[in-house]
């Protein structure tokens, strides 16, 4: 028992310092919005925390204990199921879960959505627990694109693809396209065109908190290459916008794709900034954390202007885009500065 | 091809790199030597740009490294302590990025690539993203991405760490085979056996500050004793307990 205590209190301590999962909460555009626009949308609310909060916290505890090291500990058979058992309470969210479910039996949660924030978490322990590994198959199929900075786009492609925020703007991009399809199929129902140029702000809303920390998923190691590379600032900065905008002009491109063009280039010109005066790591498999809540106020009420003023006036697209370029210089010779520190 | 004076670096009350002052001529292979800690990874940044010194003047290849950065980094090629690969590209992308940036144009930059990947070993995993690649393989990467661009100047921060012997001896022999061709090598390891083989000059720095400056042949003893005696003693403490009866 003193050496699962002794493993118990060390992981206990190794997850008290990863407040990542928390900081994703706080930093994440989508859920700012959310809570904001949202807010009186009762369960949908629920279904929001439980995606943005609940899925990347829900990672098991043992997990932090290399699997390698696992196996050479001398513990017994009887050792290893009491660190299983024992392990999960350490997350802060099992006993959270455990209140809400005693809390709300009865109250104002109901007994199916109490399940499907319980189903989350399972969902989320249980895959932590798999060896998981990327879909490296997938990502090798990045395709290759003209030019020199080709490689970096393409990385840049794969680190976008490894974030949530890509998925859930994935999600919501397709639901709104079904929405269309059905629509042809059913003529008589009436669906405002606005609908549309909402969904387009909504999909490059879930994406946006990336351009506030575009080399987040760059490691060590990518920061220290791109100190290295001879390539001025502005060339590292537009291979990084190159992947975002491909992103966001593939997923919005069948709903109202000249306001997603204007919102993501809204969304790097203010997000480029916070990405080379304040980097900020960010951890794969979760959603991206803005700089703070300020700056993704700024993003998401200027990315909402330039949007609803493109729908009544496609023209304004081009100063969006004069924006991003100028932001995209600037920043570009602020990163040639930062590097040289 | 690089000679530095007085160069200077501190962090905070912390001084790192005290004073440095050398020149290596073209063509030479010049092992940095000193302990954990000793101030040879800073130096190496700011030889390559990657550090503002505090003082002092750096140049390589004749351009001042602050005040020519692009130039410089187009003309050297640096195995950096910490690789600088990213997680999101296999062995054989981080070479073709090269070639691409480097301005080595597309034909060459394939049959270079094909032939690092050859000698160092690297075929079987060419389309392994460098996040799964062991060490030894990273490193090679790391090391391939120096030479693919034909640099002036090597700047290897332990390149032979984590390396298996083969390897190791086809890196050695290939930085023979570029030094004789002109090109100056600056490399830092700790491991001397390997060094006495391949370096012709050696600096051996102790807290930040140069404790020697010569060739191989002025060095008075072996490699191993003379950075014994001149940077720091092995000091052998007795474990009593290891070995004993176990409590």
């Amino acid at each position: 028992m003193a050496r699962v205590s002794a493993i118990l209190k060390a992981l206990s301590v190794a997850y008290r310092r990863d407040w990542t999962a928390f900081q994703s909460l706080a930093g994440n555009n989508f859920f700012l919005a959310t809570v904001f626009f949202l807010g009186k949308a009762g369960s949908f609310i629920y279904l929001i925390l439980g995606l943005v909060l609940l899925f990347p916290l829900s990672t098991d505890p043992l997990r932090k204990i290399p699997a390698s090291r696992l196996a050479l500990w001398p513990l017994e058979p009887r050792e290893h199921r009491m660190l299983r058992v024992l392990s999960p309470w350490i997350n802060p969210l099992t006993w959270v879960i455990a209140g809400l479910a005693i809390w709300t039996v009865g109250r104002t949660m109901t007994f199916g959505l109490w399940g499907l924030v319980a189903g989350i978490f399972a969902a989320g322990f249980l895959l932590s627990d798999l060896p998981f590994a990327p879909a490296q198959g997938l990502w090798r199929r990045v395709p290759n694109l003209p030019g020199p900075l080709n490689q970096l786009v393409r990385k840049n492609l794969r680190e976008i693809l490894s974030t949530l925020d890509f998925y859930c703007a994935l999600i919501l991009s397709l639901s709104a396209i079904g929405f269309r399809v059905a629509r042809v199929a059913m003529p008589t129902v009436a669906i405002p065109t606005e609908a549309y140029m909402g969904m387009t702000l909504l999909v490059v809303l879930a994406l946006s908190s990336y351009a506030q920390c575009l080399f987040g998923l760059d490691g060590e190691g990518g920061l220290s290459r791109y100190r290295l590379l001879p390539l001025r600032g502005w060339r590292l900065l537009a291979a990084k916008d190159a992947a975002f905008l491909l992103v966001a002009l593939a997923l919005t491109l069948p709903l109202a794709p000249l306001v997603g063009a204007g919102a993501a280039c809204v969304a790097l010109a203010i997000g480029h900034s916070p990405s080379v005066h304040r980097p900020r790591r960010q951890t794969r498999w979760r959603f991206s954390t803005g700089a703070s809540i300020m700056n993704g106020i700024v993003q998401i009420v200027s990315m909402a202007m330039a949007a609803s003023t493109i729908f009544t006036n496609p023209l304004v697209v081009l100063p969006c885009v004069a924006g991003w370029l100028v932001s995209l210089w600037w920043y570009g010779r602020e990163l040639e500065k930062a590097q040289e520190k | 091809m690089i000679s530095c004076r007085n160069l200077t670096r501190r962090f905070g009350d912390f001084t790192a790199v005290n004073g440095l002052t050398l020149d290596v001529p073209a063509g030479a292979i010049c092992a940095f030597l000193g302990p954990n800690g000793a101030g040879k990874s800073t130096t190496v940044k700011m030889l390559t740009g990657l550090l503002a010194p505090t003082s002092g003047d750096v140049e390589v290849c004749g351009l001042d490294v602050t005040a020519n950065p692009l130039e410089i980094k187009r003309r050297i090629g640096v195995l950096p302590e910490d690789l600088g690969l990213f997680d999101d590209l296999t062995v054989e992308e981080h070479l073709l990025l090269t070639g691409a940036v480097y301005g080595v144009d597309r034909k060459q930059t394939r049959a270079r690539t094909s032939q690092l990947l050859h000698a160092l070993s690297l075929e079987h995993g060419r389309n392994t993203f460098a996040v799964s690649c062991s060490h030894g393989m990273r490193k090679k990467t790391a090391f391939a991405m120096a030479l693919l661009p034909n640099p002036q100047v090597l700047f290897l921060d332990e390149p032979f760490e984590a390396i298996d012997p083969v390897t190791a001896k086809i890196i050695r022999e290939l930085l023979a085979s570029v030094a004789r061709r002109g090109v100056t090598v600056f490399l830092t390891s700790h491991i001397l056996s390997m060094v006495e083989r391949i370096a012709t000059r050696i600096v051996m720095i102790r807290k930040g500050c140069m404790v020697w400056n010569s060739t191989v042949a002025e060095l008075p003893q072996s490699l191993e004793d003379h950075y014994f005696d001149l940077v720091e003693s092995p000091v052998v403490e007795e474990l009593e307990w290891l070995g004993s009866a176990r409590s």
